[in-house]
C-alpha cells in the first residue's frame, strides 16, 4: 500500500514538474525587461529603487528589475552568469575587476553610445575616475560615483573629552612618532586616546581603519610606492619592495605590540563600524558610503549617542598625500538583447539623476565634479536637518587629486590575490611580513611571466576532442558488450532483454548524460586552457605541470586533505563505535539519547558552521571563554596550563586564524557529526546475537578479548561501509571551508575541493580545475582500491571467508 | 590440574561473595556509562544552545553578556526581524527547498526502484559489466563531472532554475540507491514473481504488483535519505541558482550570512529557522531512518 502511495505521489509531481518547466519559458511581455544588478547594500538600494521608478516612469516601455548581491561574491557570480547566459543586462563595475569582463569581451566599450543620448558630456565627469574606468584608452564603465577612502568619521564628543582639537585634514603620519608635533603627529594622537584597564587590556582605541588593507595601501602610496611596477600592464609584482613590505609590517606592529588600533582579535566578532558606534574608538576611516548607515545607527546625543562629523585622513610625514580610492559605475553586458534601453538606464543611474539621488542620501559622492560641489553633496541652508552630518563633505573634492586607483592590468585581480595570500598571518601576528612575501612574491611573479608568454596559446581543436571522445565512448561500449559477442538469445530471453533495458532506461540515459559523457569532457578539457566565455586554447598537458612543479598550493591543499582525510575518518569511527557500544549496553531511553548524538550529524551544515565560527571566536568565543576564563581570568584548571603554549600574542587560542592550529580545529569540528556513523555501528551491533558473547564468557574470554574477537569481526561489514563512504566524502569535504574560513590562514585549509571550486568558478579556469578534480579522483580511486584490498578482513554473516 | 575440594560453606560464602561484586559492578558500570552518555549528550548539543541563546537575545545583551549566558529576558523580536526583511525571504527559501527536495527524492524513488528491478530480476545483454559501471559510478567524487555538467546547463540554459538540481535525480537516483534496493529484491523469495509469471503476469505487473508492495520500507528509507540529502545540499544551489528568489535553506543562510556582517543575534536566528524544519523531520521519520540505517550498514 505504501509503495503505491509513493507511486502515485511520484506521477503526480513528475506532471507538476513538467507543468512548472512549462509556465516558465511562457510568461512574456511587450515592455521589455532590463536586469540591473548591483553590490549597494540595503539602504543604497532602496534609493535605487525609488530613482528606477522614476526611469520608468521616464520610459514607459522599460521595466527594470534590481538584483542586489554582496560584494564579496559579487564578481564570480556575475562571470559565472555571464558564462551560463543568465547575466543581468546592466551591472556595476569597479576600477579594480572590471577588466576581467573587459578582457574577455562581455562589456561594452561604452564611446559607440555617447551621441545617444543629447547633451552627454564624458568631459564633465572626473578625468581621475575615467581613466580608472578605462583600459587602453577605451572607456567601458560609466562612473557613477568616485570614492577616496580618505574619510576619516571622528566622535566629536570624545575629542571633547580629550581635549584635543578637531582633526583639520592637516596632520601628518610617520613610522615613527614625532611628540614635538602634538595633535598633529597621528601616532602621538592615537597615544592619546589609548585607554587601558586594570590588567593592560585596552578599552578604547584612537582610530580604526574599516579593513586593514585600507590603512595599508594609504602607508605603501603615501609614500610612492606601488603593488605593481605598471597599472594597465603589469610585468613585475613589487611585494620585494621594502616600502610595501614596511607598511604592512607597521600595521601588524600598530595593532599587536602598539596596540594603538584594534587588531581583529580585538573586535571579537563586531566589525569595525559598530567599534566606532559603539564609542570604543575616536576615529573610523573608510569612503563616504558609511554615511546613511552611521546616519541611522549613531543615535543622537540626547539618546546616547554622540556629535560626529569627517575629516581628511593624514599625510605622509615628507607632505605627500595618496589616497586608495574606490569608484563604481555601470557596465552594459555584451550578451543583453537591448543595448539602446540599457544604456538609456546607464545614463541615467550614472548621471546627473541617479548621482543626485544617492547623494542626497550621502551615499556617494558624484563622479560629475559640478555636482560634487554644490547641494545636496555639500550641505547648505536647504538641506534637511538630518542630511546635515557630516558637514566636512567638501573634503572628498579635495582628496581628489590625491587619489589612486587599482591597477587595470588584465591579469592583475587573480595573481593580486595569490600574492596576497599570507597577509592573514602578518595580521595574527603568525609572521613577519618580510617573511610572508618571501614565498608568495616569487611564485606570484613565476605564474605572471608563464601568463604572459601563454599569451598566444594555440585554440583547442574540438573536432579532434570530440573524435576521441567518441572513440572512447566506443570503447566502454566495446568492453561491455564484448562477452555478448556469442550469446544467442531465444525469442522469450529477447522479449526479457527488451524489457529489461526498458526498465533501466532511465539510468542509462543519465549515466551517459550526467556521468560518462561529462567524465569524457571533463578529461578533454584537462588539457585546454578555457573560460567558457572566450574560445578554448590548447595547453597540452600544462595544466597537470603546473599542478605538480608551479602550483604550490596544489601540493599544499593535497596534503591537508590527506590529512585531514586521514586523522578525521578513523578518529570519527573510533567516536561512533565507542558510542555505539556505550549505547548497545541496555541502557534506558535509547532513542532519546540517539537522537542527541544524532542531531549535530544532521542539522544544517551551513548553520552548524556559522555557530562553530561564533565558538571558535578567539576574543569571547565559547572555548577560549571555557579554557581561559571569559575575560581571561579562571577557566578551566589543568586545560589552561595544557593549551596555553597554543595560544597566540593575543593570549587566545586562535582556532582558525592560526596556520597550524585551523585544520586540527575543523577536524575537532568534524568529531561532532560522529553521530551519523554511531547510528549505523549501533544498528549493526544490535544484530550481533547475545550468545555470542555468552559462549565467550563461559570460555572466559576477557573483556578486550570479546571485542576483538566477537564485536569487531561480526561488525566488520558496517565499520568497512563506514570507512570507505567517510573516505570518499572526507575527500569532498567543503562546505565548512567554504564559509568558516575560504581556505585560509595561508591555505591550511584550502581543501582540494574548495580549490578546484575556486579555480573553476571564481576564476574560470576551467581547464585547470578539470586536470585538478582528474587529479582527485585518481587519488579517490587509489584509496578506494587499496580498502577493497583490505575487504579480506571483512567477515559476512553466511560466507566461509 | 587437580581440583582441590574445598567445603561447601566456603565455596558457598565465595560465590556470595563473587555475585555480590559483580552486581556492584553492574551498577557502577551502569551509573558510570550514564554519565559517560550525559556529559557527551551536553557536549553535543552545546553549539546547539549557543545557537538558541543568541539568537534568543537582544543585539545589546550579546554585546554585553558571556557567549553562554542565557538571556534575562529571551526575545523574539530577532526571527522577526530576520522572517520581516524585504530583501532576504527565508520564507522563500523554505519553499523552493521543500519543492527541490521532494521532486528530487520522488525521482530518486522512481527511478531507482525500477533500475533495481532490472538489476536484481532480469536478464540483459551486458547486465554484469554494466553492474560493474554502476558500482564503479559510487565511487567516482561528483567533482569529476561538476564542472562539464554546468557547461553543459549553461549551454542549454538550466542555469539560474531548478531543473539542474531537480531532473537528474529521474535518471537513475543515484548508484548507492539503486545497488540498495537491488539488494533488497535479492531478497524478496524469487517463488512469487515465478508463480506470478506462470499466470502470465507481465514483468510490470510483477514489479508494480508484487516487489513494490513488499519493500515499503527500503523505498521509505531510499526516500528519506534522498530527500535529507537534498535539504541540506549547498555545492548544487550554490553553483545553479543566482536569483534571491530561488535560493534555498542553505544557501540563503550563507547569503543572509554575509549580508548581515558580524549581526550576530540576526545570523543565529536564521540558523535556528533552518535548522528547526529537519529537526521535526528527523523526529517524525526516526524510525524509518534508524531502520534504514541498519539496513544499509550492514550489507
Amino acid at each position: 500500500m505504501l509503495s503505491r502511495i509513493l507511486f502515485t505521489i511520484t506521477l503526480c509531481l513528475t506532471l507538476f514538474t513538467a507543468v512548472f518547466a512549462q509556465s516558465e519559458g511562457a510568461s512574456s511581455e511587450k515592455r521589455i525587461t532590463l536586469r540591473f544588478t548591483v553590490w549597494d547594500g540595503d539602504e543604497a538600494s532602496k534609493v535605487l529603487r525609488k530613482e528606477i521608478a522614476s526611469f520608468e516612469k521616464a520610459h514607459p516601455n522599460i521595466k527594470v528589475k534590481l538584483e542586489p548581491v554582496n560584494y564579496d561574491r559579487y564578481f564570480e557570480k556575475l562571470l559565472t552568469q555571464y558564462a551560463a547566459d543568465v547575466a543581468p543586462d546592466v551591472a556595476m563595475m569597479d576600477p579594480g575587476n572590471f577588466q576581467r569582463f573587459s578582457k574577455r569581451g562581455a562589456i561594452f566599450a561604452l564611446e559607440e553610445f555617447f551621441d545617444d543620448v543629447p547633451g552627454f558630456d564624458i568631459k564633465s565627469y572626473y578625468p581621475s575616475i575615467v581613466k580608472a574606468h578605462s583600459y587602453k584608452g577605451e572607456l567601458f564603465v560609466l562612473p557613477r560615483d568616485i570614492a577616496p577612502m580618505a574619510v576619516v568619521y571622528f566622535n566629536k564628543d570624545m575629542f571633547d573629552k580629550a581635549g584635543i582639537p578637531y582633526p583639520d585634514g592637516n596632520w601628518t603620519w610617520d613610522f615613527k612618532p614625532h611628540p614635538e608635533l602634538g595633535d598633529k603627529d597621528f601616532l602621538t594622537l592615537l597615544k592619546k586616546f589609548q585607554k587601558k584597564d586594570a590588567r593592560g587590556k585596552v578599552t578604547q582605541w584612537g582610530y580604526v581603519p574599516g579593513w586593514p588593507e585600507l590603512f595599508v595601501d594609504m602607508v605603501v602610496f603615501g609614500q610612492g610606492a606601488r603593488y605593481v611596477n605598471d597599472a594597465e600592464d603589469p610585468t613585475k609584482f613589487n611585494y620585494d619592495d621594502p616600502r610595501v613590505i614596511d607598511s604592512f609590517q607597521f600595521y601588524s606592529d600598530l595593532t599587536l605590540k602598539e596596540k594603538l588600533i584594534p587588531s581583529s582579535f580585538d573586535q571579537a566578532g563586531t566589525s569595525t563600524k559598530q567599534l566606532f558606534t559603539q564609542q570604543k574608538v575616536a576615529m573610523f576611516q573608510s569612503g563616504i558610503w558609511e554615511t546613511p548607515q552611521l546616519r541611522v545607527e549613531i543615535a543622537k546625543p540626547d539618546k546616547g549617542g554622540f556629535n560626529w562629523d569627517i575629516a581628511l585622513a593624514p599625510k605622509y610625514a615628507n607632505g605627500e598625500r595618496a589616497y586608495p580610492t574606490g569608484g563604481s559605475g555601470y557596465s552594459i553586458m555584451k550578451k543583453t538583447r537591448h543595448p539602446k534601453e540599457a544604456w538609456l538606464l546607464t545614463q541615467w543611474m550614472a548621471g546627473a539623476p541617479g548621482m543626485m539621488a544617492m547623494a542626497k542620501a550621502g551615499i556617494a559622492q558624484p563622479a560629475i565634479q559640478e555636482l560634487a560641489l554644490q547641494e545636496p553633496w555639500i550641505p547648505g541652508p536647504n538641506t534637511p536637518e538630518d542630511q546635515q552630518i557630516p558637514k566636512n563633505r567638501i573634503i572628498t573634492d579635495q582628496a581628489e587629486p590625491f587619489v589612486v586607483f587599482p591597477p587595470t592590468g588584465i591579469l592583475y585581480p587573480d595573481l593580486n590575490l595569490m600574492v596576497r595570500q599570507p597577509v592573514g598571518l602578518i595580521y595574527t601576528g603568525d609572521s613577519t611580513a618580510k617573511k610572508a612575501f618571501a614565498t608568495s612574491q616569487p611564485v606570484t611573479q613565476d605564474r605572471l611571466d608563464t601568463l604572459r608568454r601563454e599569451m598566444d596559446l594555440p585554440t583547442f581543436n574540438w573536432v579532434a576532442a570530440g573524435t576521441i571522445g567518441i572513440l572512447i565512448a566506443f570503447g566502454i561500449v566495446a568492453w561491455i558488450y564484448w562477452p555478448e559477442r556469442k550469446i544467442k538469445r531465444t525469442s522469450k530471453e529477447q522479449r526479457e532483454n527488451r524489457t529489461a533495458y526498458l526498465f533501466i532506461m532511465p539510468w542509462l540515459v543519465g549515466i551517459v548524460i550526467f556521468t560518462a559523457g561529462p567524465m569524457i569532457l571533463s578529461l578533454l578539457m584537462s588539457f585546454s586552457d578555457w573560460d567558457i566565455i572566450t574560445t578554448a586554447r590548447w595547453r597540452g598537458f600544462g595544466n597537470y605541470t603546473e599542478a605538480f612543479t608551479i602550483d604550490p598550493t596544489f601540493w599544499k591543499s593535497l596534503s591537508v586533505t590527506l590529512i585531514y582525510t586521514l586523522v578525521s575518518v578513523p578518529l570519527g569511527i573510533g567516536m561512533s563505535l565507542g558510542l555505539a557500544m556505550l549505547l548497545n549496553t541496555k541502557v534506558k531511553g535509547i532513542a532519546l539519547w540517539r537522537t542527541c548524538y544524532y542531531i549535530p550529524a544532521m542539522a544544517s551544515p551551513i548553520a552548524t558552521s556559522l555557530i562553530w565560527i561564533k565558538l571558535f571566536q578567539p576574543e569571547g568565543g565559547l572555548l577560549n571563554a571555557m579554557i581561559f576564563g571569559p575575560n581571561g581570568q579562571g577557566g578551566i584548571p589543568g586545560l589552561r596550563q595544557i593549551l596555553q603554549p597554543l595560544a597566540g600574542s593575543n593570549g587566545q587560542i586562535n582556532w582558525l586564524q592560526n596556520e597550524q592550529i585551523a585544520l586540527p580545529s575543523l577536524i575537532l569540528m568534524s568529531i561532532f557529526g560522529a553521530g551519523g556513523g554511531m547510528v549505523i555501528l549501533l544498528a549493526a551491533l544490535q544484530g550481533v546475537p547475545q550468545y555470542y558473547y555468552e559462549a565467550a564468557t563461559l570460555d572466559g574470554a576477557s573483556a578486550a578479548k570479546k571485542f576483538r574477537a566477537v564485536t569487531v569481526p561480526l561488525i566488520s561489514p558496517a565499520l568497512f561501509f563506514s570507512l570507505i563512504t567517510g573516505f570518499i566524502g572526507s575527500f569532498q569535504v567543503f562546505t565548512q571551508a567554504f564559509q568558516m574560513t575560504q581556505g585560509g590562514p595561508n591555505n591550511a585549509t584550502m581543501f582540494f575541493m574548495l580549490l578546484t571550486y575556486n579555480n573553476a568558478f571564481r576564476t574560470l579556469r576551467m581547464g585547470y580545475a578539470s586536470s585538478l578534480a582528474w587529479v582527485l579522483f585518481v587519488v579517490v580511486l587509489i584509496f578506494t582500491v587499496l580498502q577493497l584490498q583490505g575487504n579480506k578482513f571483512v567477515y559476512y554473516e553466511g560466507s566461509d571467508r | 590440574m587437580a581440583v582441590v575440594p574445598q567445603s561447601k560453606e566456603v565455596a558457598q560464602k565465595a560465590a556470595q561473595k563473587s555475585a555480590s561484586k559483580a552486581a556492584w559492578n553492574g551498577y557502577f558500570s551502569r551509573y558510570a556509562t550514564l554519565i559517560v552518555l550525559f556529559v557527551g549528550a551536553a557536549l553535543f548539543l552545546i553549539p546547539f544552545y549557543v545557537m538558541m541563546a543568541i539568537a534568543l537575545k537582544s543585539p545589546a545583551e550579546v554585546a554585553a553578556t558571556d557567549i553562554w549566558s542565557w538571556p534575562k529576558a529571551p526575545t523574539f523580536q530577532n526571527f522577526k526581524t530576520v522572517l520581516e526583511n524585504t530583501n532576504v525571504s527565508f520564507w522563500n527559501f523554505f519553499r523552493n527547498t521543500a519543492f527541490i527536495a521532494t521532486v528530487t527524492t520522488a525521482g530518486v524513488i522512481f527511478s531507482s526502484s525500477v533500475v533495481a528491478y532490472a538489476f536484481a530480476r532480469l536478464n540483459f545483454a551486458g547486465k554484469d559489466r554494466l553492474f560493474m559501471l554502476l558500482l564503479a559510478t559510487m565511487m567516482l567524487p561528483g567533482i569529476v563531472t561538476m564542472i562539464p555538467t554546468y557547461v553543459l546547463y549553461a549551454r542549454i540554459g538550466w542555469v539560474n532554475s531548478f531543473l539542474p538540481l531537480t531532473v537528474p535525480a529521474w535518471f537513475g537516483g543515484g548508484a548507492f540507491n539503486i545497488f540498495l534496493l537491488r539488494q533488497f529484491y535479492l531478497g524478496i523469495p524469487r517463488e512469487l514473481d515465478e508463480a506470478a509469471f506462470l499466470d502470465g503476469a507481465s514483468y510490470f505487473t510483477i514489479f508494480s504488483r508484487i516487489i513494490m508492495p513488499l519493500s515499503g520500507p527500503a523505498l521509505a528509507t531510499v526516500g528519506i535519505f534522498a530527500f535529507m540529502y537534498n535539504w541540506k545540499d549547498f555545492m548544487g544551489p550554490l553553483l545553479y541558482l543566482n536569483d534571491p528568489e530561488l535560493q534555498t535553506n542553505e544557501l540563503g543562510l550563507s547569503t543572509y550570512n554575509a549580508l548581515q556582517a558580524a549581526q550576530w543575534h540576526l545570523i543565529m536566528a536564521g540558523s535556528v529557522l533552518v535548522m528547526i524544519p529537519i529537526i521535526i523531520l528527523f523526529l517524525i521519520g526516526q524510525k524509518y531512518f534508524v531502520k534504514g540505517i541498519a539496513m544499509t550498514g550492514g550489507k
